[in-house]
């Protein structure tokens, strides 16, 4: 009876304060079922008409976000493709091949990892320039890469190394034969991994705000700076704003969520693995 | 044999050097390139005075007070940051261990703030949260009879604000690992301690958190690699304001290169913070390595 006592106090806190805590991400959905104007009545109100004009006004509206959407998924969708194209070969090397100098190039792709943005959103902006490639798809691509690439690389190889041996053993001679047991043995074992990279590198692009705002913005624009189509320096239209973050930020929360455990492993991988190879 | 090992090795060299050579030419490319800038005066708006200026850039950093008052925001900004979602994901991964049923539930809403976008994360703090008079927090205060702030205006509680949202996001990502780490405990340990009769203070300092220590580590490296490239959310909040209150190195690196137009001094900036991220990372994992 005590213990049953104890476990609902426990319950009672613990779901209190996760309520709490994911208390901004509900209260954006009550603000974005409101009026412009009902969004100012103070205090806050619960009880209201709920009106999905918002939501019709960010897809069909003169603020309309969609096409932002398409460029977002157009973008992510191609980084995340590029990057398990090369992350994979990379990463099966990196932790199962006899290959020089592998733990230096393994540190040079933790090393890459850390690069700070702001490292490189400067010379992007100058070499881009340049090139002509400031505001293309193809130039925010390649700078998506820098960030997805080592992320990609490192996560594959903790995943990897996480293969048993004996399935490889089986002496192969040629490079068609080592091919086909990458293909057809190795792949189907880090199904998972490949999951959770091909989440992490699409969420990491989608959610992506500094590169977008400073390299792109004109004929390429990123939804999450279509964001500020609703704010300006005379007045944030909060409903509008919130309807809109909602709906850009529905991928990446439908993937929280159904992805749920894919993400939490990609976390505590990370974690015990710590950052690459040692 | 030797052929076979031969193969190997020629093998690897196939799937590894299109990724290393993709990294050479997007990342150390342009960070060799923004070294070269960091020793050069490039600036749009005087484009007479560009050329080589040797350490002129470096000169001017040390002698910047902007920049003294950006580097100490920034190591307070990293560091109560990262304590805090330590501490809280702490207790609740504590807290949430020790509920028997539908963990599940409080892993999934923890997933949420993780996968938003910092600038969106940034915008609603800004508007819902914060706003005085309208927003929840601000409501929230009134509400207990502590009063209206101007949670994004007043320089000191700004900088709390913005430590407030960074904390309110990443939180999730501590609390997920550490309650991980802590269900895959080995729970005979804890059997024995109860049966020495240790308290349960003295299980969690003698044996919990010896247990867990790497993976803190690991949660304070990722964590401070994180903060110090935090940018989003704090220019969707307060954009450095007010004044230059929250202006982290990032921002103010970002500042001088794009809205001052500086691209010398900006990477100068940039170098500088691209070291302090070096350096901070060669300390933490020496600290690992030495458990």
């Amino acid at each position: 009876m005590n213990k049953k006592i104890r476990d609902y106090t426990l319950t009672t806190l613990a779901t209190f304060i996760m309520l709490i805590w994911i208390l901004p991400l509900i209260w954006s959905v009550f603000v974005s079922l409101k009026s412009e104007i009902e969004v100012l009545a103070y205090p806050p109100n619960i009880f209201f008409e709920p009106t999905l004009n918002n939501f019709k006004d960010a897809i069909f509206g003169s603020l309309s976000i969609v096409s932002e959407l398409g460029d977002s998924f157009l973008i992510a969708t191609i980084t995340t493709i590029f990057t398990l194209l090369l992350s994979i070969p990379a990463a099966y090397a990196l932790a199962r091949l006899n290959l020089f100098g592998k733990k230096k190039l393994g540190f040079y792709v933790l090393a890459t990892q850390m690069i700070p943005p702001m490292g490189l959103v400067i010379p992007y902006y100058l070499i881009l320039g340049k090139f002509g490639w400031l505001d293309t798809y193809h130039g925010m691509i390649i700078v998506y890469m820098t960030f997805s690439l080592p992320f990609a690389i490192w996560l594959m190889v903790s995943f990897m190394e996480d293969i048993p041996r004996e399935m490889e053993e089986a002496a192969f001679l040629d490079k068609a034969s080592r091919m086909k047991t990458l293909l057809y043995i190795i792949l189907p074992q880090v199904k998972g991994g490949i999951a959770v990279t091909t989440i992490f590198t699409f969420m990491n692009a989608w959610n992506e705000f500094l590169f977008a705002v400073q390299l792109s913005g004109n004929k390429v624009r990123p939804v999450t700076i279509a964001m500020y189509n609703f704010v300006s320096v005379e007045q944030t239209l909060w409903a509008k704003l919130c309807a809109a973050a909602l709906i850009a930020m529905i991928p990446v929360i439908l993937i929280g969520i159904i992805g749920n455990n894919h993400i939490i492993k990609g976390l505590t991988l990370g974690a015990v693995k710590g950052g690459g190879r040692k | 044999m030797n052929t076979s090992s031969q193969q190997e090795k020629s093998f690897a060299i196939l799937l590894v050097s299109p990724s290393i050579l993709v990294l050479l030419i997007t990342t150390t490319f342009p960070i060799l390139y923004l070294i070269w800038s960091s020793f050069q005066n490039i600036n749009l708006s005087m484009p007479l005075n560009d050329g080589f200026a040797g350490l002129e850039n470096y000169i001017e950093m040390f002698k910047d007070k902007q920049y003294w008052k950006s580097f100490k925001l920034t190591i307070v900004y990293t560091v109560s940051t990262v304590s805090l979602q330590l501490l809280i994901g702490l207790g609740l991964a504590l807290l949430v261990l020790k509920i028997p049923k539908a963990q599940w539930l409080f892993r999934l809403m923890a997933i949420l703030p993780i996968v938003l976008a910092p600038v969106v994360v940034g915008l609603f703090w800004r508007t819902l949260m914060l706003t005085p008079d309208f927003g929840i927090v601000d409501f929230f205060t009134q509400s207990i009879g502590l009063g209206s702030y101007a949670w994004l205006s007043e320089p000191k509680l700004a900088v709390f604000s913005v430590i407030l949202i960074h904390t309110w996001q990443w939180t999730p990502f501590a609390f997920l690992v550490l309650l991980a780490s802590l269900a895959s405990l080995p729970s005979d340990l804890y059997e024995a301690a109860k049966i020495d009769r240790a308290s349960a203070l003295k299980r969690f300092f003698y044996i919990t958190l010896p247990l867990i220590r790497p993976v803190i580590i690991i949660i304070v490296i990722m964590r401070s690699m994180i903060a110090l490239s935090a940018y989003a959310a704090i220019y969707a909040a307060t954009r450095g304001g007010p004044g230059t209150a929250t202006e982290i190195l990032n921002l103010y690196a970002y500042r001088t290169s794009f809205l001052e137009v500086n691209f010398g001094y900006g990477s100068t900036l940039a170098v500088f913070i691209l070291f302090v991220t070096i350096s901070v990372a060669a300390v933490l994992y020496s600290i690992r390595r030495k458990k």
